[in-house]
């Protein structure tokens, strides 16, 4: 099996600071937090701009070409509800490090996404909800199911569909949590691959809790079968914990520095 | 319906190191294909054969054959010079068995002058093997990758206990290749591996000897270290598995029974020569198959044979 792959979801307009170095086209806050997520093991960037219906697309454009002139192409999801932003996006993005990852489409307002990775040849991040919260697995996996044969319709690999089961929150949520985990073993028996916002679990959680609840919810989604997740990738022991199952589901051969590297 | 075979060329790929200098020098790696998968995507560097000879020169030899190869040679110089001639051979490996402080304790400046003069008087890339002795070895390694700088040689190899100390010196200090050896450990040949990366020797100046036997001598350990080491850097992309492995085939078929026991002795086993090529013969391309890209060899029939097997494969 493939090592687990890391979503870091650091640059987003939710953070005032990445907000403000959008509007204002100012590079050093953006850079920053891009160069602290793959120093900390980031295997791929989200962009999150916000709707930003005014400017998205040079918005975009300008994200794209800012993150990968500068660390050799990484790869990046491009996470926008603005579509012709994400296009514009996928027009100067460069595939060499990895294909681009459109974040999200959905089995509601958002089903059109599928069609625009697949006609842009980038992999897509389906969330297993229509509009509002699947009410059980039976229509998570109905809105998987739907999902798949959409991609697979316009002719993408099924690989290529990320299905996230939409991690809900402990606090309020708590009996939700094992049918979350079941949603992936699901994904996994279908041999799809699986992603997912994880931090959401944690949501509202004392600040030194949280890695915590993140660290264990991985570990037990991994297990599952979770093959990436979108992440703080500057959580250390959220890090230690990805690190070491997927050294334990044998997707990465032991050293005695495995942590290191 | 016609059948279209699904072609397994891997996004990763070995590297590719350079040994030697020159127009006799050999590139080693750099496939993205499991060994001779020619028909998932084409292989640019074949593996190649090195040929071991020792400072002992032909003392101890029970190989009529290779006593007729050298023939006429005064000095290990000599048959240094003499083995390149040998089909299928791309590298010498000069192998300072007498440098053994148990043994005959040769000293290190003997060592040295004996490096310079080969690599003075031959053209093909130079492999370096020591004694086996830990502190003995990374000495004559840090003061023969000195006195050849230039000669771009591998020294075989950095253990566990001293690949600081010859990591610095020939991989950092002399600019040399440093062969990083584990004994069919997989998780300490990767280990090794990130331990010299992270003392700063480039990744495309090391190669690994993940261990070495006789086949029939354990041979199945290193066969499923050799799997794994190859699917972990193919498959699994793991970039401190990616470098190209040297095995020293010949040290270890010389040393059994099979290749040493005389005829009076073993009549049944038939002719003493024809045992030692055999055993060569089927050591050197079991690794090779398994994924070894340099085999280090000594008998001249042995080494032709396995050329042609590398040559028809590739």
């Amino acid at each position: 099996m493939a090592k687990f792959i890391t979503i870091g979801e650091r640059i987003s307009v939710t953070a005032p600071a990445i907000r403000r170095a959008f509007e204002e086209r100012d590079p050093e806050p953006i850079l920053t937090r891009c160069e602290q997520q793959l120093k900390a093991g980031a295997n791929y960037i989200d962009v999150n701009i916000g709707p930003a219906e005014s400017d998205g697309e040079e918005r975009m454009q300008w994200a794209v070409k800012l993150l990968q002139e500068r660390f050799d192409n990484v790869p990046l999801a491009l996470d926008t509800s603005n579509m012709k932003a994400i296009e514009a996006g996928i027009q100067v993005y460069n595939r060499e490090k990895g294909k681009p990852i459109v974040n999200s489409a959905d089995a509601g307002d958002r089903f059109n996404r599928i069609e625009l990775a697949a006609n842009n040849d980038a992999i897509v991040i389906a969330l297993c909800s229509a509009n509002g919260i699947a009410s059980d697995n039976d229509e998570r996996m109905a809105h998987c199911q739907r999902m798949l044969e959409e991609g697979l319709m316009h002719g993408m690999e099924a690989e290529d569909l990320w299905f996230d089961p939409l991690f809900l929150v402990v606090k309020g949520m708590q009996d939700k949590q094992m049918e979350v985990l079941e949603a992936i073993k699901m994904f996994t028996d279908m041999g799809l691959n699986s992603t997912g916002g994880l931090s959401n679990n944690s949501n509202g959680m004392p600040k030194h809790i949280r890695p915590i609840f993140d660290s264990c919810m991985l570990a037990m989604a991994m297990m599952q079968g979770l093959t990436s997740a979108i992440v703080n990738p500057n959580d250390q022991r959220l890090m230690e914990t990805i690190k070491t199952c997927d050294i334990i589901k044998n997707n990465n051969l032991y050293a005695d520095s495995y942590l290191e590297i | 319906m016609a059948f279209t075979p699904k072609k397994q060329a891997f996004s990763a790929k070995i590297n590719a190191v350079t040994l030697g200098t020159g127009d006799k020098s050999i590139v080693i790696g750099g496939e993205n294909v499991l060994p001779f998968y020619t028909f998932d995507a084409p292989i640019a560097n074949k593996p190649r054969i090195a040929v071991e000879i020792s400072d002992k020169g032909l003392e101890g030899c029970v190989s009529d054959g290779i006593k007729a190869f050298y023939a006429g040679c005064d000095s290990v110089v000599d048959m240094a010079v003499k083995a390149q001639s040998m089909e299928g051979a791309s590298a010498i490996c000069l192998h300072f068995e007498s440098a053994d402080p148990n043994g005959e304790n040769k000293s290190v400046e003997d060592c040295v002058a004996l490096a310079k003069a080969v690599a003075d008087a031959v053209e093909m890339p130079i492999l370096v093997m020591g004694c086996k002795n830990i502190e003995k070895d990374a000495q004559i390694f840090n003061a023969v990758s000195d006195a050849l700088q230039g000669k771009n040689i591998l020294v075989l190899s950095a253990r566990e206990e001293n690949y600081k100390n010859v990591g610095a010196s020939a991989g950092l200090a002399y600019n040399q290749k440093v062969g990083a050896e584990s004994a069919v450990d997989i998780n300490l040949a990767k280990q090794l591996n990130v331990l010299l990366s992270q003392l700063g020797v480039p990744d495309a100046s090391v190669c690994m000897n993940v261990g070495s036997s006789a086949a029939g001598y354990g041979f199945e350990y290193l066969s499923s270290t050799l799997d794994r080491v190859k699917a972990a850097a193919l498959a699994q992309s793991d970039k401190q598995l990616q470098m190209p492995i040297v095995t020293p085939v010949s040290p270890e078929t010389w040393g059994v029974k099979e290749s040493m026991s005389p005829e009076e002795e073993s009549p049944e086993w038939g002719p003493l020569d024809e045992r030692g090529i055999e055993m060569e013969v089927c050591t050197a391309s079991a690794c090779l198959v398994g994924g070894s890209n340099l085999v280090i060899m000594r008998h001249p029939a042995a080494v032709a044979t396995i050329s042609k097997f590398i040559d028809s494969l590739m």
